[in-house]
């Protein structure tokens, strides 16, 4: 058992590829907490997921023993965060797990959006920043900026900010120095009564859910009995332990450590992210800060490409929600698409990960239709109506007014480009806060902005139009009154509810235009003329013609030909499997996304 | 009992490609040189071709004919088709040769098809096509149907094919006909790059003013691989092809003719009687390097290298050949495909295990089949689109 003032809990924060993983794995290098044979890189990503696009998805937490160079053994516990707005809470719950963080900024790039939406976090948290200057081997590296930014984010002076170069390990030792003498201890108290915070959790199929814990008083034994406070689920502890960085079962778990537990519950909903984990004889009265449901933010209709795959795909999604309460699903049916789900997700990469495991996991194929928020729409006999589905909009007459979400959102750009953004900020109907300089070369600006706008390509629109130099983050800020009508896409004549979408009304002309067009691209010919249509209500507001094919036959079939000409047909038929045949017409599956490839002149006011 | 068993029977259709062979599909592998668009199985031997080799393919024939005819319930043949590469490049006297193989199997009003190019066409071959026999006996009629390879009258465009420019066609047309050559087919193809609207005109006049029997009208297909397609960069608008096809069917068709294949049109009672074969699936046999048979539920094709082919008869053995089963359910798709070129009724049972009743009835109602007295038909309407309307009919 480590005494409490020789455990150090941080976590390392970064923007997305500052080189986060890379130093968690120098860290467990340097360290030994690896052995050389075994080390990979991205080693805490355990997911193939994460490892192929370079993201962290999951949290995971490692204890590190370190021989500081005082000469004494410390515990660290490593808890690396995901990087991602979408899991903005799972990282604000990894934080209070830590009493440090270490900073990580790529002095090549500078403080981003996500820098500061972490260091916000981690000083909401109290913790103790650690700013470290990562990439110093680059050639493009700009430490004298860098640290005019981090100073100007931070308050950190020249002596308090490291430099390191992950990849080649120069000054990772430093850091470690520096989490030693400047993080904190952690304050529980070992006498009273025993609580722990669920920073994340993880499905196993044989053993149920592991709740990854920081023991915050008191402490926990094999065969104790515990109560999650948020859920009330009762449980025993089946067996716990910490990470090295595979689990290594103890004992205990005592104050100050971080670890896991094993309690044989099957469904993660019940063992949910920021609840607090008490003894069940000696409860204690508070729970810690901080739990909240997290609520899905877009949604979107999950559709098998074959129709008899429904139930596989029900299967799949159950299976995947018990390792992930974030995501919602109920059953949809549609007339274009037939039986499917209606998904709900913290927002667009949550969305694309579930969708990419479902496919790559499960085997399934999958038509996924434009993705959408939440809207609130109000009638006008008083009550309000939850919409996740633009199809489901209830007719004009009957309401009273539409609200949407808006974020919070945060810019940094270099000052430049200050005129771009609000350009484009205008244009997708933000609302301007207030802006400020991190530095003569780069700008923070905040905006109120509908999340529908981020959903349809804000983020790519911010980052073609700065060169990449832009980043983003936000968060949820409040439901917001506008003026949106529903926009029904008609196949010759036959409204199709797939494709319907809720925007701006004073955009919904050119938008329409904008999308039969578009249909009309993606649609190949039929065998006969179809009628492309966008309407708002009864009201047709622009139409377009998909041509009749004129020829489509081989010229030349003769005794030598047979097969070829056979299997070429054959093969067409498989082909059209990936289309939707709704009514007589073929529509191909991108054609459900078709309103995400408008040109963005298209899209803006 | 047993009649109204038989009379049901009757009634039920037969099979894609059952029954006794009566067509045969010989496949003479040289060319003088090998045209920039073709793909299939051939050998340019130049303008002098060794004469051995020649001799050597003749006597292959004879070995494989003789082997097949034992293996198959091979009956009075109805159709002899020599088609290439260039049959005529053979010459006439080793045509002659070939052509005794089958004239004691042929019945008296069968149809022979010989195809030439123009530059082999001298006075020669014309005389020898105009008298051969067709089989033997008393009463044999005399005369073969010669298929033309004219490709376009422009040089320029034969050029753009590859295709050696110097032979006229026209003059080559007019030496057959002038000789006595009354069933008289002609190749073309448009879609040639560079061909224009007026020059796609000026063939139909020059084909109009010939007046053959027969008229088979290809829109080039650029196959992958092949010098030609290689060359052309720019795939043709899909708009363009359809017009200079559509061209073609009007104009053919207000000038007399049928048209009752997707490339092929015929005077009254001139219709290939071999190719209607094809697409009517009755059995075949393919004799030559690269040839297919098809017969019962089984189709194969023989090697397409001459030399393997011709080491494997000469030694008496069968030349080497890949083979394909087809079930019921691909001989019923491929029937379906078969009739849809010519418009051919198929009655729905034969194709009860492949057919999408409901897309059959949505092409009904818009005019691209037709449904009636229990079959079905592809419309001339939808015989321009007959790939996506099989695609559409076959069940997924």
């Amino acid at each position: 058992m480590t005494a409490l003032d020789h455990i150090r809990n941080f976590s390392i924060i970064a923007h997305i590829d500052h080189g986060k993983s890379t130093l968690a794995d120098r860290v467990l290098e340097v360290t030994g907490t690896v052995a050389a044979r075994d080390m990979k890189e991205q080693l805490l990503d355990k997911m193939d997921l994460e490892r192929e696009r370079g993201i962290t998805i999951k949290s995971q937490a490692v204890r590190i023993a370190y021989t500081a160079r005082d000469g004494q053994l410390y515990q660290l516990n490593l808890i690396d965060t995901p990087g991602h707005v979408d899991f903005t809470y799972e990282v604000s719950r990894s934080l209070a797990a830590c009493e440090g963080a270490v900073l990580l900024v790529d002095c090549t790039q500078g403080v981003e959006a996500q820098t500061v939406a972490n260091a916000y976090l981690a000083i909401d948290n109290d913790l103790e920043i650690i700013p470290v200057l990562n990439k110093i081997d680059l050639p493009a590296s700009n430490i004298p900026e860098a640290e005019l930014e981090l100073h100007e984010l931070t308050g950190a002076t020249h002596d308090e900010i490291l430099i390191v170069s992950a990849k080649t390990g120069e000054g990772v030792e430093d850091v470690l120095e520096a989490v030693v003498a400047r993080t904190p201890p952690p304050r529980g108290d070992p006498a009273a009564p025993a609580r722990a915070l669920i920073f994340d959790s993880e499905y196993d199929q044989y053993r149920g859910v592991i709740a990854y814990v920081r023991v915050v008083d008191g402490g926990f034994s094999r065969r104790q009995i515990v109560t999650m406070m948020g859920t009330g689920q009762e449980a025993e502890i089946e067996e716990l332990g910490y990470f090295g960085p595979e689990m290594k079962p103890t004992e205990r778990l005592e104050t100050g450590e971080v670890g896991y537990i094993i309690t044989g519950v099957k469904d993660v909903a019940q063992v949910r992210v920021g609840d607090t984990i008490i003894d069940k004889k000696r409860p204690a009265t508070e729970g810690l800060p901080g739990y909240k449901v997290v609520q899905p933010m877009v949604f979107t209709g999950l559709f098998p490409t074959e129709g008899d795959k429904f139930e596989e795909l029900r299967d799949a999604l159950e299976k995947l929600k018990l390792n992930d309460a974030a995501l919602m699903y109920d059953p949809e049916s549609s007339n274009a698409l037939g039986f499917g789900f209606r998904c709900g997700f913290l927002g667009l990469l949550h969305m694309d990960i579930v969708r990419e495991r479902l496919e790559r996991e499960y085997g399934l194929e999958l038509l996924t239709t434009m993705p959408n928020v939440e809207y609130h729409a109000y009638l006008t006999n008083g009550s309000m109506v939850v919409v996740r589905n633009p199809a489901q909009m209830p007719d004009a007459t009957y309401i009273d007014h539409v609200e949407e979400p808006f974020v919070a959102a945060s810019i940094l750009v270099p000052t430049e480009f200050v005129g771009t953004i609000m350009e484009l900020c205008q244009g997708r109907r933000a609302d301007f806060v207030d802006m400020k300089y991190l530095s003569p070369q780069r700008v923070e600006m905040h905006y109120r902005l509908p999340l529908g706008e981020i959903v349809l390509d804000f983020f790519d629109q911010l980052k073609t139009r700065t060169r990449g130099y832009a980043s983003l983050d936000y968060e949820f800020h409040a439901y917001r009154k506008s003026d949106l009508v529903k926009l029904d896409i008609l196949l010759a004549g036959e409204s199709v509810d797939a494709l319907s979408l809720i925007v701006p009304r004073e955009r919904a002309h050119l938008r329409g235009k904008a999308l039969v067009t578009k249909l009309r691209q993606k649609i190949p010919r039929q065998m006969f003329e179809v009628a492309v249509q966008a309407a708002i209500g009864s009201r047709v507001v622009a139409r377009e013609t998909v041509k009749a094919m004129r020829k489509d036959v081989i010229a030349k079939c003769y005794g030598g030909d047979i097969s070829r000409k056979r299997k070429l047909l054959e093969k067409q038929k498989k082909g059209k499997k990936r289309m939707k045949q709704i009514g007589t017409i073929e529509v191909p599956q991108e054609a459900f996304l078709a309103v995400l490839e408008l040109e963005p002149d298209d899209k803006d006011h | 009992m047993t009649d109204v068993l038989a009379t049901l029977r009757h009634r039920l259709p037969a099979p894609a490609f059952a029954g006794p062979v009566h067509h045969v599909y010989v496949h003479v592998p040289f060319c003088r040189a090998k045209c920039d668009y073709c793909d299939f199985a051939s050998a340019a031997v130049g303008d002098a071709p060794d004469g051995a080799l020649l001799d050597g393919f003749v006597g292959g024939v004879a070995a494989e004919w003789e082997r097949e005819r034992a293996a198959h319930d091979v009956r009075r043949l109805h159709t002899l088709y020599l088609g290439g590469g260039t049959p005529s490049l053979l010459g006439p006297d080793r045509l002659e040769r070939l052509l005794e193989l089958f004239r004691p199997f042929l019945t008296s009003a069968a149809e022979v098809t010989v195809e030439a190019n123009p530059e082999d066409v001298d006075e020669a071959f014309a005389a020898w096509a105009a008298a051969a026999p067709r089989a033997r006996g008393r009463g044999s009629a005399c005369g073969l149907r010669v298929s033309l390879g004219a490709q376009s009258f422009a040089p320029a465009l034969r050029e753009a094919l590859g295709r050696r420019a110097r032979a006229d066609p026209a003059a080559a047309f007019g030496r057959l006909r002038r000789a006595g050559v009354a069933n008289l087919s002609l190749d073309l193809i448009q879609g040639i790059p560079g061909q224009a609207a007026a020059d796609l005109e000026a063939d139909i006049a020059a084909v109009l003013g010939l007046r053959p029997a027969h008229i088979s009208w290809y829109e080039l297909s650029l196959a992958a691989g092949t010098p030609l397609a290689a060359r052309s960069a720019r795939s043709r608008d899909e708009d363009e092809g359809a017009a200079f096809y559509r061209r073609v069917v009007r104009a053919l068709s207000r000038a007399g003719y049928d048209w009752y294949e997707v490339s092929n049109f015929a005077l009254p009672g001139r219709k290939a009687r071999h190719n209607l074969a094809y697409w009517r699936a009755r059995p075949y046999l393919g004799l030559g390097p690269g040839a297919v048979s098809t017969v019962g539920a089984r189709r194969w094709t023989n090697v397409a290298g001459t030399a393997a082919w011709l080491r494997a008869t000469s030694a008496g053995a069968r030349p080497p050949r890949e083979v394909e089963d087809l079930g019921a359910a691909t001989r019923a798709r491929e029937r379906l495909l078969l009739a849809a070129r010519c418009g051919d009724p198929v009655p729905l049972p034969e194709l009860t295990a492949i057919l999408d009743l409901e897309a059959a009835g949505s092409l009904a109602a818009a005019g691209l089949v037709s449904l009636h007295s229990g079959t079905i038909r592809v419309t001339r309407k939808g015989r321009y689109v007959a790939g996506a309307v099989c695609v559409r009919l076959f069940r997924g």
